[in-house]
């Protein structure tokens, strides 16, 4: 009987990387007929088949680590610049759409008639939902700090609650977010302030969901013991990610939500 | 007396907490048994048959949709010339 002599975690063969291809790629073909030739069936698709396999590769990675225990601290090293660097990668995604603002709202072309906000743009007033907004995500970091703390002490039920508080406050800003977007006065094609307002704001939001997405993902599986209170990367993951989203929120708030007004 | 009156509310109390807490059994055990059995099946079927059926699915779709959009390509390929 063989056996590794290395810390490493030598994957089985997997289908998910296979079906996660094939899925971005009718996710592209999906949204080609969709604007070009008026047909959905290709797009829903491809959010089946990407959720598919979204579930089966990380079901897989729980598998592995919580019950074949092949995540040695020399795995959990590497899943920690892994996380690392993606998050550095989504940084660098959201200073995108930061220049592309700014770019605009520094030297504000006659167009718009030489001002930002552009002539006939009312911006939302940032002393009210948006600010609530940033208290929200502000607290909710504090919360997941407090879920930390509990789950290294080995306190479940802290853990649970706090852990649930924080996806709480990640919803109702999620659905202040989506109010917000209802009851302003402008559009995404409201010109360029529509457009870098929307984007930015946009993929935040997005970026939110998922971060929720991944809070609620920890909290079913710190109910069913999945985690210790030395070894739960999972969470930590989730909570680096959660902070991340926090500080993009901040930067947004303070250039487009009050410089910008 | 006092000592079999303490027994009482002891176990009055861990009839009652283990109630609440019969919700979420620890199976993290079972699961490392059936998942480090020694049977060659890789990770991603080995949970059961349910795992089979869904990459069953999974793979269908993906391959069969892939089939679609290349047949999608081939009829906008060759558009139908109007008037």
């Amino acid at each position: 009987m063989t056996h590794q002599t290395h810390s490493y975690h030598m994957v089985n063969p997997s289908p998910w990387p296979l079906t996660g291809a094939l899925s971005a790629f009718l996710m592209t073909s999906g949204l080609i007929m969709w604007f070009h030739f008026n047909s959905l069936i290709l797009l829903a698709l491809s959010l089946l088949t990407n959720t598919l396999t979204m579930y089966q590769w990380w079901r897989d990675i729980v598998r592995e680590s919580t019950f074949q225990g092949h995540h040695t601290p020399t795995v959990q090293k590497g899943l920690r610049y892994g996380m690392i660097l993606f998050i550095l990668s989504e940084a660098l995604f959201f200073m995108g759409f930061f220049w592309a603002f700014y770019h605009s709202s520094l030297a504000p072309t006659p167009e718009l008639g030489g001002s930002w906000p552009p002539t006939g743009i009312r911006p939302l007033n940032p002393l009210e939902v948006p600010l609530l907004n940033t208290s929200v995500l502000l607290a909710s970091g504090v919360s997941i700090t407090w879920a930390h703390h509990s789950l290294m002490e080995g306190n479940r039920k802290h853990t649970l609650q706090a852990l649930l508080i924080t996806i709480m406050l990640g919803l109702y800003f999620t659905l202040l977010q989506a109010s917000e977007y209802y009851e302003a006065s402008f559009t995404i094609s409201d010109g360029i302030y529509g457009s870098t307002f929307f984007v930015a704001t946009g993929f935040h939001g997005l970026h939110v969901i998922i971060g929720s997405t991944f809070l609620i993902v920890c909290f079913m599986r710190q109910l069913t013991f999945h985690f210790t209170s030395n070894h739960h990367f999972g969470f930590e993951a989730a909570a680096w990610y959660w902070h991340f989203v926090d500080v993009v929120w901040l930067f947004l708030y303070i250039s487009i939500y009050w410089w910008g007004s | 007396m006092l000592r079999s009156l303490l027994a009482l509310r002891q176990i009055a109390q861990r009839t009652i907490s283990t109630a609440s807490r019969r919700q979420f059994e620890n199976k993290v055990p079972e699961k490392q048994k059936l998942f480090q059995e020694d049977n060659g099946i890789p990770v991603h079927l080995k949970g059961g048959i349910a795992d089979a059926l869904l990459y069953r699915a999974t793979m269908i779709l993906t391959v069969g949709g892939t089939a679609y959009s290349m047949y999608q390509l081939a009829v906008a390929s060759f558009p139908k010339k109007q008037g």
